[in-house]
């Protein structure tokens, strides 16, 4: 429940009014007889506001984008191990080092 | 031992390396929003009244609207994000379709 879940509701309740409004448009047409050419301004006016809100909650509303490169600031890993106590580098396997280099 | 160096540094430039894990995450993140989207373009396609090609028409400039959002979301950047632009561009443009056709009705 944040910013954006609220903005695309209120968008979306406001397309169900604009929606709402287009149908009793069209009883009245269909009364007095007249063809249907577009809606009337004020739902005009509710489809673009509408439209608008929920481009922005489509927008925030998924998450971020995550980096993807692996030297960027955000995929480092900045915590050692809690073990790290336990880890003894000082043994017999030092004497031999080894054969691949890596690179970190 | 130079050499080795030297080609391993050429393997580490040659492959391109990015976290899959996060662009996976993204590529959800867009297809999240071109979902949502083209059901809230089917709606106002129906509202509005559109019939025949123009109802595509319609679709098609939500979704150009909606891919200009998406890289301004990314900053205009898009090598930090994806590994190519058609991904921003181009991804669930066709599922969007039939969610969009689905939702094209007329009150």
């Amino acid at each position: 429940m944040n910013l954006g879940f609220v903005i695309g509701v209120l968008g979306v309740l406001i397309l169900s009014h604009a929606a709402y409004s287009t149908i009793q448009y069209r009883g009245l047409l269909k009364i007095t007889e007249e063809e249907f050419s577009g809606p009337p301004m004020n739902v005009v006016l509710e489809l673009i506001i509408g439209l608008a809100l929920c481009m922005w909650a489509a927008l925030t509303f998924p998450g971020k984008f995550l980096s993807i490169h692996p030297d960027s600031d955000e995929n480092r890993a900045v915590s050692l191990p809690d073990n790290s106590d336990f880890m003894i580098f000082n043994h017999r396997g030092r004497l031999f080092p080894p054969e691949i280099d890596m690179k970190f | 031992m130079g050499s080795s160096e030297k080609r391993s540094k050429d393997a580490m430039s040659d492959i391109p390396t990015f976290s899959g894990e996060n662009l996976q995450n993204n590529l959800k993140v867009i297809q999240n929003s071109r979902t949502f989207l083209s059901i809230i373009a089917g709606v106002l396609a129906g509202i509005i009244g559109f019939t025949g090609l123009t109802g595509f028409v319609f679709y098609f400039v939500v979704m150009l609207i909606t891919s200009v959002g998406l890289m301004a979301k990314a900053g205009f950047s898009a090598d930090l994000y994806f590994d190519s632009w058609n991904r921003v561009l181009f991804d669930g443009f066709l599922g969007g379709l039939m969610s969009f056709v689905l939702f094209w009705t007329y009150p």
